[in-house]
């Protein structure tokens, strides 16, 4: 009886384990094939320190939107980040929402800080994994692109509702990933 | 009474017996009275720290061999490669729970394995989705999945990945209390293993482990998440966390043991007497309140009840811990675990003047150690009266150094103080010799 207790209780505990990174895979890969894709500029955190082992560090080049609204927001709190598509095709916040927009893409996150009319976010994205051995062919290259003033990198991202997933970096118009390649 | 003792014991009584030292009825009236060794799967230390080590290595190998062509593999391939490890683990532990439910080092290696296994498995798919690295989160999450382990598979070792994950979890949570508080609830879902632990075998490595790590967690996290609104506090939040130990370390087994093996005695021991002498320096008592990590920033009057609370229960404890041991007539304990009560009462003395809590300290400190000399010789206890000695000789030192006096009385200070060492050593040795 003691035993079929236990063995029950480690089963559902088992249960739990494969469920976790299980619904992980799934939130993500579901934002994958059915998410809108969005293009977002990023910036290299530091050019000469993006590249931290195994991921290249992102930043959003506009990582803030503009907040003329003088309710108070704590830091941390969090908050739907709403975008709109430049003329240019690059996705830039456009507003924030305290609750959960009822129709447009938008991005569920938190408010890092606000400055000005500014509030800046704490964007979900902030790195880009690569295989060990392509991280320094890949760093050289970004580093050309930022030395010659090309900072045209940019990131696919797939948004559905409200989740965001990164599904490619591209520096100069390639994925990096190829770029490393014929270097 | 201690198995190693029983099992000695047993192991001596047939000599006796031969040697007419006692009879044979005597030897069968101990037998029936102290009753036969158990051993209730009792565990090979060795065993299980290689297993553990094994398994370890076999789990990061499998990894390894995987990430090497990882670019290779398609996305989806990847996240479920990364399960792998911990479906493994899974089924090595449901392997033993099934047809080795007795083992005690094969139910603890390969739940330290599962629990590794789990920690590895959201790691490599966070990695593989660029999942925002939000660490603290990575860690509750793994910490709850684990924690069922502790208790399903009676192992101690996931009990210790779990302790210092939440401690570590408290640590990123320290400037928003409200969450970090929340460590306190987490750490006392394992505190029926530790008591289990305890009461499994009191000198095993087990319980040592466990209680080592809960000791040093628990003043992690209190650092983290007490006293943050109550500027100075920690006077009397510290001494009375290393009073709790203390007196939990000298609960209910009064047998001789190392150090190690009675690991609260030891840090409870060692933390009172460095706060009590940090407490007889002035400098302390004066910038009580810039010692404070509170935070200036707006704290929900939630956040701050359950620190109060937390705070108030752990400072009451102690305290009510001192009185159960000078009721037990433990005097010797008990005024070691006084430096909470008297850190109170400098606490509100200190907002009149430095020098009274300073005079309370000095006091307590050369009192402390006199009592413990003094008791070292009437207990012939060696190691009671050489504590007490260098209590007293470092409070004395340290006074000498605080005050403008001259190099040479300073100097023979040390000598006398060196002197009163080996007279005092010297004495107890000759009165040991005459008891002979």
């Amino acid at each position: 009886m003691k035993i079929k207790l236990i063995i029950g209780l480690f089963l559902f505990v088992c249960l739990a384990q494969i469920i976790t990174p299980l619904s992980m895979i799934a939130n993500r890969e579901l934002v994958l094939k059915r998410g809108t894709q969005y293009k977002f500029k990023v910036a290299p955190v530091d050019p000469y320190d993006a590249f931290r082992g195994r991921y290249v560090a992102l930043r959003f080049e506009e990582d803030y939107c503009l907040y003329t609204n003088r309710d108070k927001l704590n830091s941390g709190q969090q908050v739907y980040a709403l975008i709109n598509v430049d003329e240019r095709g690059f996705a830039k916040f456009s507003g924030l929402a305290m609750n959960r927009p009822e129709k447009g893409p938008y991005i569920k996150t938190r408010l890092n800080y606000i400055s000005g009319d500014k509030a800046y976010l704490d964007i979900p994205i902030d790195r880009y994994y690569m295989e060990e051995g392509a991280a320094p062919r890949a760093e050289k290259i970004y580093q050309q692109h930022s030395r010659g003033g090309k900072e045209d990198a940019y990131a696919i991202i797939r948004i559905k509702d409200g989740l965001a997933v990164i599904e490619s970096l591209y520096v100069a118009g390639d994925k990096i990933e190829d770029l490393v390649k014929k270097e | 009474m201690n198995k190693v003792f029983l099992r000695w014991l047993y192991q001596e009584l047939p000599g006796l017996v031969e040697k007419d030292v006692l009879s044979q009825e005597a030897a069968d009236k101990i037998r029936q009275f102290y009753g036969e060794v158990k051993n209730p799967g009792r565990m090979n230390v060795g065993l299980v720290i290689f297993g553990t080590i094994g398994a370890f290595l076999i789990g990061l190998g499998i990894i390894l061999l995987f990430a090497h062509n990882w670019d290779q593999l398609p996305r989806l391939s990847r996240a479920v490669l990364s399960l792998s490890p911990l479906i493994i683990g899974q089924i090595l532990a449901l392997w033993v729970l099934l047809k080795k439910p007795q083992s005690g080092a094969l139910k603890e290696s390969t739940a330290t394995f599962l629990s590794l296994a789990v920690g590895a498995a959201i790691a490599l798919i966070s990695q593989t989705y660029n999942i925002h690295g939000d660490a603290a989160t990575f860690i509750l999450t793994w910490m709850l999945l684990i924690l069922p382990l502790v208790y399903i598979m009676q192992a101690s070792l996931p009990a210790v990945i779990y302790l210092i994950g939440i401690t570590a979890w408290a640590g990123s949570n320290w400037d928003s209390p409200a969450r970090a508080v929340i460590f306190w609830p987490l750490a006392a879902i394992i505190v029926p293993h530790l008591i289990w632990a305890l009461r499994q075998e009191i000198y095993a490595l087990r319980a040592a482990i466990v209680s080592l790590v809960m000791a040093v967690c628990v003043l992690f996290a209190a650092s983290f998440s007490l006293g943050r609104n109550w500027p100075g506090l920690w006077v009397v939040i510290f001494p009375s966390i290393f009073a709790v130990i203390y007196f939990t370390g000298n609960w209910k087994f009064n047998q001789i043991t190392t150090n190690w093996q009675k690991p609260l005695r030891f840090i409870g021991g060692m933390g009172l007497f460095v706060l009590v002498f940090q407490f007889t320096f002035k400098y302390c008592w004066q910038y009580l309140g810039s010692y404070s990590y509170g935070i200036n920033r707006d704290i929900s009057f939630i956040g701050l009840l359950a620190d109060y609370i937390i705070t108030l229960a752990i400072i009451a404890t102690a305290v009510l811990l001192f009185y159960d041991n000078l009721k037990r007539k433990n005097n010797l304990v008990a005024f070691f675990g006084a430096a909470p009560l008297l850190a109170i009462v400098a606490y509100f003395l200190n907002m009149q003047s430095t020098f009274l809590p300073l005079l309370i300290f000095n006091l307590y400190l050369f009192v402390l150690s006199l009592s413990r000399i003094v008791a070292g010789f009437r207990l012939n206890n060696q190691s009671l009266l050489n504590t007490g000695m260098l209590m007293l000789s470092v409070l004395i030192i340290a006074r000498f150094f605080d005050s403008d006096i001259s190099f040479i009385i300073k100097g023979l200070v040390f000598i006398i103080v060196g002197i009163g060492f080996l007279m005092a050593n010297l004495v107890y040795t000759r009165r040991l010799g005459g008891v002979k």
